[in-house]
């Protein structure tokens, strides 16, 4: 197990930066996931940890050693390829054994390192099998074992489910978690689906455009979106984003007025220009006589069985409502709305900076 | 639906047989006149029913060191092929891997080394290897086939590794491989079929080699081209001997085209990535 830190890393190609002096620590045993949109860098960070790509600028260090120069093999690292990487020409058990081989183990020991990962991840049947005899969700265990069987310091994994169907993708999802809590070594995992993250995460690092945008557990990345771009990239549907004006201790849109929720009265001054963010479960409809937040036209219903989602229409403004789907309202019908103050995040206009998180 | 296929098979046949006949008749002639008894060698038309014998290749044999002349051109041809793939694919990979804006220039100027007409830098060879004391040795055939084979290689090799992923040699860096182990035990064994094409080429080309073999060896290296050539003089032609010299230079290529032609298989990568 080792502990990882970046300090100030850039990843430069010719007169580009492709990352940008990103800050990162990563702590003994802690499961870190890398997200972010495509071409976010994260896959080159990722990359950058396990030495395929040179640092250009700042400072890398695994387990408390800098490692900018330090070669892939000497770094104690195992890394799971987007597309396996498996070596075609030998079997499984070669796949395995070639990963040992530079360790000089006994022969003893190799077998029974490779016995075990095999029966852990269940390939004991398939040993004497080439990578072209195997299944995309076998050979993705392959590319496991393979990783596994070094028990190196730190595990790098890259979009190791991208390739697997969706219901092979929960089944191997949940074996990744198992093995973590079962072997507690340091993982860092590259994905750009937001479910792979909540459920793996220790910790959640989103990226943009080669800047980290936060760091923090799937809870805080969730409730205390630390700006508008983390906002709308966790969770789905996606938040909705209404611009308002600070007005008479209201939020005030386009046909949407909403009292500010007591934490946000001292950040904000009237006049101001932000933009309210409201989760699409936060919005309730009404139907008895409370006073509404917003009146709204149904543009399209989607049915997802327990829930329906509701396209709506306020104004010039759409809007994303999750409501249980025996509450669905027809479409074109007008509806009533009440938007949950308390789960209510407000950005500035211009930064799109959280105002709730304004001190980090 | 079952009619136009079987005119289409009839007549992919009649093709095929068309194509084998202009290349087997050549074969023939050799194969035949190599065992016909020398006055009934150009009766018109050609005897098809005669006593074969075998006096030409006993002469061949006895009026000449044949068996040495064979081993020279062996000696040439593998080792020409074996010089060439190492080197080939060593440079090969260097440029199917190094990203550099003048990688291509590079890949261009080794093949331009196959642009020279034979006959116009033999006689600059012929200089050289004599003062460097390798006239008429087979390690001055082998150094100029190489010249020819190198650029085939490098070019041939360099597809083939271009179709090796590169995570694959990424995930074998990780596991703890350096440069040329990964060369070795990876990217090289998926480029196997390229290998073989590139030796079926080189060999066949070092083996069929006249000119330079004309110039450059003498009694010591002399190849056997060569040799079959010497029994056309300015006295004779003496046609049996001839013939049954190029019947025994065909045997070596074919068993050299059979051997690599079990590692002419496709899809190797098959499987190794998604």
């Amino acid at each position: 197990m080792s502990s990882i830190e970046l300090k100030k890393v850039v990843k430069r190609y010719g007169a580009v930066d492709v990352v940008h002096g990103i800050d990162l620590e990563i702590a003994e045993g802690e499961f870190v996931v890398l997200l972010g949109p495509s071409g976010c860098g994260k896959t080159t960070t990722l990359r950058m940890i396990a030495g395929l790509e040179d640092v250009s600028d700042g400072e890398l260090s695994i387990g408390n050693q800098v490692v900018n120069a330090v070669a892939p093999k000497d770094r104690g690292v195992a890394m799971v390829f987007q597309n396996y990487a498996l070596y075609p020409h030998m079997t499984v058990r070669q796949n395995m054994e070639f990963a040992l081989r530079p360790l000089r183990l006994a022969r003893s020991e190799t077998d029974r390192r490779i016995n075990e990962t095999a029966v852990l991840l269940g390939l004991d049947e398939l040993l004497a099998r080439r990578p072209s005899q195997l299944s995309g969700g076998q050979r993705q265990r392959v590319a496991m074992a393979r990783a596994l069987v070094r028990t190196p310091d730190v595990f790098l994994f890259d979009e190791p489910l991208s390739n697997l169907d969706a219901k092979l993708r929960t089944q191997v999802r949940l074996e990744i978690g198992k093995l973590h809590k079962r072997l507690g070594t340091t993982i860092v995992y590259v994905t750009h689906d937001q479910v792979e993250a909540m459920t793996l995460a220790d910790k959640i690092v989103i990226m943009q455009d080669g800047h980290i945008e936060q760091t923090g557990s799937p809870q805080e990345v969730y409730t205390r979106p630390r700006n508008r771009f983390v906002a709308t990239f966790i969770g789905s549907p996606a938040m909705n984003i209404v611009p308002a004006t600070i007005s008479d201790g209201k939020l005030v849109g386009d046909h949407v007025s909403v009292e500010i929720p007591e934490r946000f009265k001292k950040r904000v001054q009237a006049g101001q220009k932000v933009e309210f963010g409201i989760r699409p479960t936060e919005i309730s409809l009404l139907d008895g006589a409370e006073q509404a937040t917003a009146t709204a036209r149904v543009e399209v219903t989607e049915y997802l069985g327990d829930e329906a989602l509701l396209d709506l229409r306020i104004g010039s403004q759409e809007l994303i409502a999750e409501v249980p789907a025996n509450q669905c309202p027809a479409e074109d019908a007008e509806v009533r709305l009440r938007f949950n103050p308390e789960a209510l995040h407000i950005f500035d206009a211009e930064t799109g900076m959280s105002l709730e998180n304004q001190a980090r | 639906m079952n009619r136009p296929n079987r005119r289409q098979a009839v007549l992919v046949y009649l093709l095929l047989a068309v194509v084998l006949i202009v290349f087997l008749t050549p074969i023939y002639i050799i194969a035949s006149s190599s065992v016909k008894p020398t006055p009934i060698m150009f009766q018109k038309p050609p005897a098809m029913v005669f006593t074969p014998t075998f006096e030409h290749y006993t002469q061949l044999f006895a009026t000449r060191p044949f068996a040495k002349f064979m081993l020279n051109s062996l000696i040439a041809a593998l080792g020409s092929t074996v010089f060439s793939l190492t080197f080939g694919s060593l440079a090969a990979y260097a440029i199917s891997r190094i990203r550099h804006k003048r990688m291509n220039d590079v890949a261009f100027w080794i093949l331009s080394m196959r642009m020279f007409p034979p006959i116009a830098v033999v006689v600059p060879y012929y200089i050289i290897f004599k003062a460097s004391g390798l006239l008429d040795t087979p390690l001055a055939l082998i150094i100029i086939y190489s010249t020819a084979n190198i650029p085939l290689t490098v070019w041939l090799m360099k597809g083939f590794f271009d179709e090796v992923p590169r995570a694959l040699e990424e995930a074998a860096a990780i596991d703890g491989y350096g440069l040329l182990q990964i060369f070795w035990y990876v990217t090289l064994p998926l480029a196997a079929p390229g290998l073989a094409v590139s030796a079926v080429f080189c060999f066949i080309f070092s083996w069929n080699e006249f000119i330079f073999a004309l110039m450059l060896t003498g009694s010591n290296a002399q190849t056997v081209t060569v040799a079959v050539m010497s029994f056309w003089s300015s006295d004779a032609v003496q046609w049996g001997r001839i013939m049954a010299g190029s019947f025994i230079i065909l045997i070596p290529g074919v068993i050299f085209v059979l051997t690599c032609q079990r590692w002419l298989v496709r899809g190797l990568t098959m499987g190794s990535v998604k």
